[in-house]
């Protein structure tokens, strides 16, 4: 896992900076200097790219995976996955400070591990003990650092300095990266392969609403996910007072 | 007639009046809060309703729900709001064609955004006050068929013109308007400024979701 994770981000990397340095010469617009967006020609393309990605390979896999994966089967690997991510999460709980969220984590962990058989059922939210994501980005900007430029990895998609460093830190703590077992690139790709389909599956809609109602998709995209990041490491916590006046 | 109310009850009257009296006087903005979070409770539960009557046609449901719409949300000061800085550089003619062309695709995108939720009900849970006359109002969508958390949408309810206005929503912290605030002032930095070819843009998205999807 850590392998093939390391070594998408190293191809994502090696892109990004051919991209940016190619893009060197072309100094960014004043807009997007504006929006904290420097490489912005450079992110477009490579939101092309993971669109043709997407068209021509993710989508049409996800379309079997519907048809062989009743609705049932994908919840049960929704959770497994969801389950797998929990060490991860209670690692980042701790590192913020947020004791209670973390001893949540702690609790679904236990129970859906063993009365959820493996992780494959969320008896844990049914007795009321709700999930949620963290991860070191987040963990990142709750001890200040800031975001950076916006970027867009290929295969990733939307990100940003601190959040694709995250990733890595992620990916490295990750306990199930640390066990050595026959076929182990075969259980990190298996385990890649179906987070991929899983978001896929869920977003693919959501996606499209968004294409089809966007007058210009690459910065809808920018807005959402800075957004929706934004409101990640506040852990939900409103901000009046951060909005701008109407 | 004063022999009517005894004077007891007429002092435990005038007792509970003196205590109520700077209550009320009091909550001037509790009473704005509450009905900030009644419009938003009653009227989009009016607009779900529509988008899931299965007795009306499809012309019929999106007719009456753009009425709805139109007369609860301020689009006017939204349209505004999303041209960013173009709004002080683009001719005023064009500034009025475009709060136009806004209005009809805010009418086909919100629908469209609202219509994947007619099955969930809507509870409001509470609301802050970030202004004397600017209100968040916090809800949830449940969903009766999932075991999923609720989703949380807020409302900005202005009342700064007397009568409440929705000015924005946010699902799960992603506010529409700055949304698309971003994306009109980023195609218009594309495109010149020229707020015109938005204008044909949005005239074309307008269209394009109004048709069924496939």
């Amino acid at each position: 896992m850590r392998r093939l994770r390391g070594l998408l981000l190293g191809l994502s990397g090696l892109v990004l900076c051919t991209g940016v340095s190619g893009c060197a010469t072309t100094p960014p617009t004043p807009e997007a200097l504006a929006t904290n967006d420097p490489y912005e020609q450079t992110n477009r393309d490579t939101l092309k790219l993971n669109g043709k990605i997407d068209k021509y390979f993710v989508v049409p896999t996800v379309a079997v995976y519907f048809v062989l994966v009743p609705e049932g089967g994908r919840r049960g690997v929704h959770n497994f996955l969801g389950n797998l991510s929990l060490p991860t999460i209670f690692v980042n709980d701790m590192l913020q400070g947020e004791l209670s969220r973390a001893g949540k984590t702690m609790w679904r962990l236990v129970i859906n591990s063993t009365l959820g058989l493996g992780g494959f059922f969320d008896p844990a939210s049914k007795i009321g003990i709700s999930g949620h994501g963290e991860d070191f980005g987040q963990t990142l900007a709750v001890w200040g650092v800031k975001e950076g430029p916006y970027l867009v990895l290929p295969f990733f998609g939307p990100s940003n300095p601190r959040d694709a460093a995250g990733l890595a830190v992620d990916t490295a703590i990750d306990p199930t990266n640390q066990i050595a077992f026959k076929q182990h690139i075969w259980w990190a790709a298996g385990r890649e392969y179906f987070t991929l389909l899983d978001l896929k599956g869920q977003t693919y809609q959501t996606i499209q609403g968004i294409q089809r109602s966007s007058v210009d998709y690459y910065s809808s995209l920018r807005s959402l996910y800075r957004q929706l990041r934004n409101d990640q490491v506040r852990n939900g916590h409103k901000q009046a007072q951060d909005l701008p006046d109407f | 007639m004063r022999l009517l109310i005894s004077p007891t009850r007429r002092a435990v009257l005038a007792f509970a009046t003196l205590l109520a009296t700077p209550l009320l006087m009091a909550n001037p903005a509790a009473a704005a809060q509450n009905a900030a979070e009644s419009f938003v409770d009653e009227n989009i539960h009016k607009g779900l309703d529509i988008l899931r009557d299965k007795k009306l046609s499809t012309v019929q449901r999106r007719d009456q729900f753009e009425t709805l719409l139109l007369g609860l949300v301020d689009v006017r000061r939204i349209a505004l709001f999303t041209l960013g800085q173009y709004r002080r550089t683009a001719p005023p003619d064009d500034v009025e064609a475009f709060v136009g062309a806004f209005k009809n695709y805010a009418a086909a995108a919100y629908q469209s955004y609202f219509a994947k939720y007619t099955d969930q009900t809507l509870k409001v849970t509470g609301s802050t006050q970030r202004a004397p006359t600017d209100f968040i109002v916090q809800t949830q969508l449940i969903d009766p068929t999932s075991n999923q958390e609720p989703a949380e949408v807020d409302f900005r309810v202005r009342t700064d013109t007397g009568k409440p206005v929705l000015v924005d929503v946010a699902y799960q912290g992603i506010w529409l308007s700055l949304e698309e605030r971003d994306q009109f002032v980023a195609f218009l930095g594309q495109n010149n400024g020229n707020v015109r070819t938005l204008i044909a843009h949005l005239s074309e998205l307008a269209v394009n979701l109004g048709k069924p999807t496939q």
